[in-house]
């Protein structure tokens, strides 16, 4: 399935996308998302009306379910300019599913379509959108960090570059390979409760790789899969965590010197 | 209704799918090769050979091949191998009678080495392709465990796309006419004990190519 | 072979815990995928990216003409001297070769490696009828020896450490006790040797159906395939009606894919064109050859939305990449097929209801997508499939009141707002774990924190703060 087509979002306000697990369990990576987004003078809305995207229901067979979610997205933003998510697999969500599943739907298809061609991840919203791959950020202390590529983001996003780039030109930052950096954390949404062994040995496969990773933090951009990962990094007592790339992204602008700027 | 007509009958009471799939507009070849004259593909042909386990002789003339086939033989006095004029040397069987070495029936399964000439080589795999047939026999290159073919440089062509494409142009009939076509690239093999890689499964455990000018 | 599909939950939970399964398949499937990586791309990511397109055309086209593409492949093949048979289902296949046995008067069968003759179960039909049929492939052999189903399309063994094959032969065989691979291989070798010499009957699949020529095809590096069509008297091929091809460049390109993608070899080592018995005067090979065209439920996937899924040139791609697949292995799915084309294929087989957990043994990371040397899109067609569970009423009644109430509670803000309120309040009751059906969940892993205040808490008191500055 080819993604639609984008317009250049340079100059346009965001509608900031939270996602309903940032929004309720990770509020403070959904504020470093906008506090980068502003750095970069880009004017952030937030449409309170948000709740979901649908994916939950959709990625379970339940589509008239998930329709009656996407709705309520598709009325939260209709007004929207340019969407940004920071969440692969709901980005996903939007720009690669909507358009098909609204596609008999007179009353929305046309928003739905719509809602895909607007829609970007952060980080290449940031790289692709507006074109900057050096953001002069710099981290109070020096630190290691590897990627985890979350699949949706990934294989149907084609994400994974945009991050890299953005992190790589961070001072202070270093970045190394984690191995099996492209294979899948278990986590699947609710395929992690209904096969919950699978899930779990795929995670503990994962929870491996990052044990022998010497980078000491893990950056994904999937907030489903580092609750994932976290949660299985958290049982076996490993100190190594996951982090958002966003934070990443905005504790580098802790660290700036006076007179770094982007702008 | 038989079985053949309720088959087809389902099929064609569908609507065709993948009707939008857009042609491929210019077919590739599956290895792209920079080089295509004949002496770059003698040499691309002898490195993927012997990359995928055959071993390759260049023999100056036939006796120099003849010293090689007596070497290989190894004081056997009984091989299998294809009738004369299929393989590129001459007096082949002759010369072997008076070294005293039997060409046995094709398919006793009994000899250890088993001689063929082949249709073509392919450079971009360092493949032998040959079709079966009188005095080509199959079994020669199957049932011994030591299998030599012996061939000519200008044998060679680029890839297995461009001996098809040959094929094409003489009239499929002519492939056709033979039960057989087989294409060998090495040893018989087989990984399905633990991935270790096991060569002579129930094939050849060697390949030697004999490369005449 | 009865279907144990449904049953792949408790399945995959044994496998998970049989250790020296998840060794051989881990190490086997990482083998796969690894060499398939280097061959399709050895000349460029572009060019092998390309190829898998071409392959991915080439077989749309050929299903596109699928009827028409049969005709012609059955009027050349009669042409070329093999007898033609369709069979519309297992059973009738399996009497078709019954009829050949006794025509022939046939004792003893050697069989090439073929999932089409797993799918309609012809060993066990020809040990009921008293024939003698031996598995050539070396990995199917040390399984049927141990009475067991391929549990990978192309490396049917490929559960087993090399010291759990050692002790079949030893148990079996009496092989004399040897922890070399090639000592056993030769041991093999030595057995089979005698099978195919004796045989009056060799099986095989096929890969491919050249239509244009009547061609049929098949790829292997054992030299057993040859063995089986070249020994015996006679020679039987059952082939899946979507294998067809157009035409020999169409083969072309898709016999050397299939190999790049399935053992990273850019040519198998035998690549066998078969076009009939043998001709007056050649002094080997077959009298006879006929080909068995099997439909078995592929002209009804034909006809639906999962057409796709018979563009699969079998080459176990899909297998090797799936992190759902390394950990249970392939027996776990229950039936003939596992991985991802497995959860695919099926359903579609044996019917949903028949293998109801397949389509959700899935993270729907891609990874098959990506591989898959024709670009067939199984995680869409896991989710089409999750679609029908749940229009042909086969969902969870828990689940199908879990999503109704999360719809519910998603569709407006206010109700969603509230909704995360109560799951704050929730966790201070029951701290880090959830509760059923979301308890499985944190059998394995801690839940987090919700955050004391969500982000548009945050965001409103934010509004309010610059407002007042
Ligand atoms: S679905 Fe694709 S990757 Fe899987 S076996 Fe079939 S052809 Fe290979």
């Amino acid at each position: 399935m080819v993604l639609p087509e984008r317009e250049s979002p340079v100059g346009k306000k965001v509608s900031f996308f939270v996602t309903c697990i940032m929004d309720m369990i990770y509020p403070d990576t959904g504020m470093s998302v906008v506090e980068i987004l502003e750095y970069l003078g880009v004017v952030v809305d937030f449409p309170e009306t948000q709740t979901c995207c649908g994916q939950p229901g959709f990625n379970s067979g339940y589509r008239d379910e998930a329709k009656q979610v996407a709705t309520q997205f598709l009325r939260a933003f209709k007004d929207a300019e340019v969407i940004v998510t920071a969440s692969g697999s709901c980005g996903a969500m939007v720009r690669h599913e909507y358009p098909a599943l609204f596609a008999d739907d007179p009353q929305w298809s046309a928003a739905a379509n719509r809602a895909a061609a607007i829609t970007w991840d952060l980080t290449e919203f940031i790289v692709d959108g507006l074109g900057i791959t050096d953001l002069k950020l710099r981290l109070p202390q020096p630190k290691t960090f590897a990627f985890h590529d979350a699949c949706h983001g990934l294989r149907l996003l084609k994400l994974g570059g945009a991050a890299r780039t953005l992190v790589n030109h961070i001072e202070n930052a270093t970045v190394m390979e984690l191995k099996d950096c492209d294979v899948c954390c278990g986590f699947g949404g609710l395929f992690s409760v209904k096969m919950a062994e699978v899930s779990n040995a795929m995670l503990t496969k994962k929870i491996e790789q990052i044990n022998a990773c010497p980078a000491e933090t893990i950056i994904t951009g999937d907030v489903s899969c580092l609750t994932q990962m976290n949660g299985g990094l958290s049982r076996q007592k490993s100190a190594k965590r996951v982090v958002h790339v966003a934070d990443v992204l905005a504790e580098g602008l802790k660290g700036k010197r006076d007179g770094d700027s982007i702008k | 209704m038989n079985s053949r007509n309720t088959i087809l009958k389902k099929l064609r009471a569908t609507q065709t799918p993948f009707t939008d799939v857009a042609p491929i507009e210019q077919r590739r070849n599956m290895v792209p090769l920079a080089e295509t004259t004949p002496d770059a593909l003698t040499q691309r042909f002898i490195a993927e050979a012997e990359k995928i386990g055959c071993r390759v002789y260049a023999a100056e003339d036939a006796a120099a091949a003849f010293e090689r086939v007596f070497a290989l033989l190894n004081g056997d006095k009984q091989i299998s191998a294809w009738d004369d004029a299929f393989l590129p040397m001459p007096e082949f069987s002759e010369t072997l009678k008076t070294a005293g070495i039997e060409i046995t029936a094709s398919d006793n399964g009994q000899v250890r080495l088993g001689i063929t000439g082949i249709d073509a080589g392919l450079a971009s795999t360092g493949s032998l392709i040959f079709s079966s047939g009188h005095g080509k026999y199959r079994t020669v290159s199957l049932l011994p465990t030591v299998y030599v073919a012996i061939m000519t440089t200008n044998q060679i062509v680029a890839d297995f796309e461009t001996w098809v494409a040959l094929q094409k142009e003489r009239g499929l009939d002519q492939f056709r006419q033979s039960s057989n076509t087989v294409i060998i690239s090495g040893p018989s093999k087989t990984a399905d004990i633990a991935q270790e890689l096991i060569l002579g499964a129930h094939g050849p455990k060697e390949v030697h190519i004999i490369l005449l000018p | 072979m009865e279907i144990q599909s449904n049953n792949f939950v408790s399945l995959s939970a044994i496998a998970i815990r049989n250790s020296e399964m998840q060794k051989a398949v881990s190490k086997g499937t990482r083998n796969g995928y690894d060499k398939r990586l280097a061959a399709m791309f050895a000349y460029g990511e572009e060019h092998g990216e390309a190829m898998r397109q071409q392959a991915a055309e080439a077989k749309r086209r050929a299903l596109r003409q699928l009827p028409e593409l049969l005709e012609m492949a059955e009027a050349n093949m009669q042409a070329n001297g093999i007898h033609v048979l369709w069979a519309l289902d297992a059973d009738e296949a399996n009497r078709q070769v019954m009829d050949i046995i006794k025509r022939h008067e046939v004792k003893r069968v050697a069989k090439g490696k073929s999932m089409a003759t797993e799918e309609i179960g012809l060993n066990h039909v020809l040990e009921t009828n008293g024939i003698d049929v031996v598995e050539t492939d070396l990995g199917e052999y040390i399984i049927q020896l141990n009475h067991e189903p391929p549990s990978h399309i192309v490396a049917p063994v490929i559960h087993k450490t090399k010291e759990e094959i050692r002790d079949i032969f030893i148990e079996k065989l009496n092989m004399p006790p040897t922890d070399d691979a090639a000592e056993m291989v030769a041991f093999a070798r030595k057995k089979l040797r005698d099978i195919f010499l004796s045989a009056d009957l060799g099986v095989s699949g096929g890969n491919f159906i050249i239509a244009e020529t009547g061609t049929l095809c098949l790829v292997e590096n054992e030299a057993n395939g040859r063995m089986c069509t070249t020994m015996p008297r006679v020679h039987v091929a059952v082939v899946g009606i979507e294998k067809m091809v157009e035409n020999f460049e169409d083969y072309a390109t898709l016999t050397q894919v299939l190999p790049r993608s399935s053992t990273g070899q850019h040519m198998t080592v035998y690549t066998s064109m078969i076009n009939g018995p043998k001709r007056p005067g050649d002094a080997d090979g077959p009298e006879h050859v006929y080909v068995i065209l099997l439909d078995n439920g592929r002209s009804d996937i034909y006809a639906t939305k999962y057409a796709e899924a018979l563009a699969c040139i079998r080459c176990g791609a899909c297998q090797n990449a799936c992190p759902v697949y390394r950990s249970t292995g392939g027996h776990a799915y229950g039936w003939v097929y596992g991985g991802p084309i497995g959860a695919v294929l099926t359903p579609l087989f044996v019917g949903l209801d028949k293998a109801k957990p397949l389509p959700q043994a899935s993270s729907l990371c891609g990874s098959c997508k990506q591989v898959c040397p024709v670009d067939i899109d199984l995680p869409r067609m896991l989710l089409d499939l999750r679609h029908d569970t749940i229009q042909q009423g086969l969902g969870d009644t828990l689940w199908n009141l879990g999503i109704k109430s999360w719809a519910w509670g998603n569709s407006s803000p206010r109700l969603f707002e509230m909704g995360g309120m109560a799951a704050r309040l929730g966790q201070g009751v029951i701290g880090q774990n959830l509760p059923a059906p979301l308890g499985e969940w944190t059998k394995f892993r801690d839940f987090p924190s919700f955050a004391p205040k969500s982000f548009r808490q945050l965001w409103r008191e934010r509004q309010k703060a610059q407002a007042q500055s």
